[in-house]
């Protein structure tokens, strides 16, 4: 009786192998044409391998659990010539014969290259594509993660004022773990029964900023830093300093003496500062703002003091200009003043580098001079910066220098 | 008694022809034999004088009916296959398309297309021509895919002052029936909302709706998706609004036709929905067409060559698991 094959169908555009789930027959079944008779998987789907004519299955070559590629013959049937003629499907005998008589024909006619209907035998086709183990390199869902927005779904969030950072919390369930727009819809009517206030036009800025900034390589460091010098010079100044402007002006020096750190990145540019005009936050109601001190290297002490009480006073009374704010390298920040012993602050976006002033703590500390443990106010001096620019080494470095000159208060 | 869709087309140009003296046919074999596919069937008997045999040249055919048009008539030229309009090309996009903005005085012919696949039919007699003619300024392109709109489309076309090239799609003729003729009121360029659904957008028109609407079904009841099925009807000028509209309430788009897959209708819609409606998508838009060979003739390739519900099952899980 003639022999027909049972193969594996091509499954889809891009499927160039399936694995074997199921095998449903077995040597000596009778099938119809066209039943299910094993079950394949692919990437995107479970499918049956259906016969092409009546018969009764010889052989059965596929193994559960193994990957063939399209065209593979994956079972015999031994099927009447009635059905043969019936159906007009190609017995394994017809096949053999024709490229028997292609094979002995002197000059087999050439192929067909104009179109993909070239009707030659399947066994003799060579496989488009080399089975592998996971198939075709069909894109993996891992390029639409978690972090892909669709964009309907950029538009969605524009509509409501969205960014990405408001996203976070939502665990997506779209391909390779998106979120989908009905994702965020679902969240929206969640937090809906939430109480809620309107963020102030002070607070949306302090946010925008701070997202800004976070997208990139921060780190911190910190060290140390006696104060006792700072804090007996100071005691003879009229009017005051306050510590910030010390911290301000010893940050300047050191920065003036090195500048490479306050440089600004910008593709393969480093951009380094035109004047070491320093910023100082200062907290007012909702938020932070930071006035820019001009030309901090060039300015004593005493000078700078005037300028800074001016500054402060207009930013809480909410009165700097649009100027007052731009242009600064860095920043400076005493959240000392709050009681804290440690922080980590976010530079601006446009700034590289940020100094923090933490509280500071009386502590005993060992003396050379004396041979003994004295009392002593250290605080903590950190600074975030932008680790494509300035390393951990650098950092401390730098850091170590503003310790250093604010041992020698007399000379800022 | 059930109305098929080529009787609608027969049922048509017997009311145009009783009712509008400007209207006469001329085609292959339509007049005592009634056509290729008996779409002018006792015509010629009713309205003597009215339904033209004209000599094997398409070319001529289309000539006569322009110059015709011009002096004021509204002929209705029958090709026997969309595939041999291609002789009339010259007659069609050259001067038909151009003669009312070169000169100011409107070609209101309507040629009828008997268009797409059959099984058994071949590369020069299943082939689907409105890409082609949608391509060109000056015609109106129409694509019914029901039975009442084949009746109301063609009426139309007639009453159209622009050349219309109607494709009726040859599968349809007999297969697809209706008890009666509904008037939906939807004009020329308008689109129809076959299926409403909420999960994607399958834009489609002529035969591929209802391979379209049988997908829709089987993704409903295989895994609860509701897939909207827009029936574009008119595939030049296309109505975006309905198809803009549809993308907005779904996020995803396939573009599914039974035209080769070089540019064409859906390649158009996808490159509007893109351009117009990038902020609606969710997805990728798709397409879906036959495949890029001549169309072969055995059924099971046949078969294999154009859209069905299994492939367009398949892309649309696709599309829906983005």
């Amino acid at each position: 009786m003639p022999t027909v094959p049972i193969l594996m169908p091509q499954l889809g555009e891009s499927i160039a192998e399936a694995t074997i789930v199921r095998i449903g027959i077995a040597p000596g079944d009778g099938v119809q044409a066209d039943q299910e008779v094993i079950e394949v998987e692919t990437q995107k789907a479970t499918m049956g391998v259906t016969t092409l004519c009546h018969g009764i299955v010889r052989e059965v070559l596929a193994v559960e659990g193994t990957t063939y590629a399209v065209g593979t013959t994956l079972g015999l049937l031994e099927v009447t010539e009635e059905e043969v003629a019936r159906t007009g499907v190609e017995t394994l005998e017809a096949a053999a014969e024709r490229r028997e008589a292609a094979a002995s024909a002197p000059q087999a006619a050439e192929k067909n290259l104009h179109f993909a209907v070239d009707d030659d035998s399947y066994e003799e086709r060579q496989p488009v594509v080399e089975p592998s183990v996971r198939g075709l390199p069909v894109p993996a869902a891992t390029i639409k993660g978690a972090h892909y927005i669709s964009p309907r779904m950029r538009a969605r969030m524009d509509e409501m004022g969205l960014r990405e950072a408001d996203i976070s919390a939502i665990v997506g369930t779209g391909a390779g773990g998106r979120v989908t727009v009905e994702d965020l819809e679902k969240f929206l009517d969640y937090i809906g029964s939430w109480p809620s206030s309107h963020a102030s036009p002070m607070r949306m800025a302090v946010a925008d900023a701070m997202r800004r900034s976070w997208t990139r390589p921060l780190a911190t460091v910190s060290r140390p830093v006696l104060l006792d010098r700072v804090l007996d010079h100071r005691r003879q100044q009229d009017p005051k300093p306050g510590l910030t402007l010390y911290v301000l002006r010893a940050f300047a020096l050191a920065l003036a003496e090195d500048p490479a750190s306050a440089g600004f990145l910008i593709g393969e540019r480093i951009v380094h500062p035109r004047a070491f005009d320093i910023g100082v936050a200062v907290q007012v109601e909702d938020g932070v703002v930071v006035p820019v001190l001009r030309k901090v290297d060039t300015l004593t002490l005493s000078e700078l003091t005037n300028v800074y009480a001016e500054m402060v006073e207009r930013a809480r009374r909410r009165r700097l200009r649009e100027d007052d704010t731009r242009g600064g390298i860095a920043t400076v920040t005493n959240f000392g003043t709050f009681g804290l012993t440690h922080g980590t602050p976010i530079p601006l976006p446009n700034e590289t580098l940020i100094l923090g002033l933490a509280a500071g703590v009386k502590k005993p500390v060992w003396s050379d001079q004396v041979e003994a443990f004295i009392p002593a106010t250290e605080a903590e001096i950190i600074v975030t910066f932008d680790h494509r620019v300035v390393d951990g080494g650098g950092a401390g470095l730098l850091l170590g220098r503003i310790a250093e000159l604010l041992q020698t208060p007399e000379r800022l | 008694m059930s109305i098929t869709y080529v009787d609608a087309i027969l049922q048509a140009q017997e009311t145009l022809l009783r009712e509008d003296p400007r209207v006469f046919l001329y085609g292959q074999d339509i007049s005592r034999f009634g056509g290729a596919f008996k779409a002018t069937k006792g015509l010629a008997e009713a309205f003597p004088g009215r339904v033209l045999d004209s000599p094997i040249s398409e070319d001529a055919m289309a000539g006569v009916a322009i110059g015709a048009a011009i002096e004021g008539m509204r002929p209705i030229v029958e090709m026997q296959f969309a595939d041999f309009s291609s002789i009339a090309f010259n007659q069609l996009v050259n001067h038909a398309g151009t003669h009312f903005y070169r000169t100011g005085v409107p070609v209101p012919i309507t040629i009828r297309l008997p268009s797409g696949g059959t099984p058994g039919s071949g590369p020069f007699h299943s082939q689907s021509m409105e890409a082609i003619y949608a391509h060109y300024p000056g015609l109106v392109v129409v694509t019914p895919a029901t039975v009442s709109d084949a009746y109301h489309m063609l009426i139309q076309s007639v009453a159209h002052d622009d050349p219309v090239i109607y494709c009726e799609h040859k599968f349809l003729y007999r297969w697809l029936k209706s008890p009666s003729i509904q008037d939906d009121g939807l004009s020329l360029g308008q689109a129809r909302i076959t299926r409403p659904g909420k999960h994607a957008t399958i834009v489609t028109y002529s035969a591929m709706v209802h391979e379209a609407v049988r997908a829709a079904d089987r993704l409903k009841s295989e895994s609860g998706w509701e897939i909207e099925v827009v029936d574009l009807r008119t595939v030049k000028p296309i109505d975006m609004d309905t198809v803009l509209a549809s993308v907005a309430r779904t996020g995803r788009l396939l573009a599914l036709g039974e035209a080769f897959p070089w540019g064409g209708v859906t390649a158009e819609i996808v490159a509007r929905v893109a351009g117009d409606g990038f902020h609606l998508l969710d997805a990728p838009p798709a397409r879906l067409n036959s495949r890029d060979t001549p169309v072969p003739y055995h059924p099971n390739l046949w078969a294999a060559h154009r859209p069905t519900p299994e492939t367009i099952c398949l892309a649309m899980r696709e599309l829906l698991s983005f």
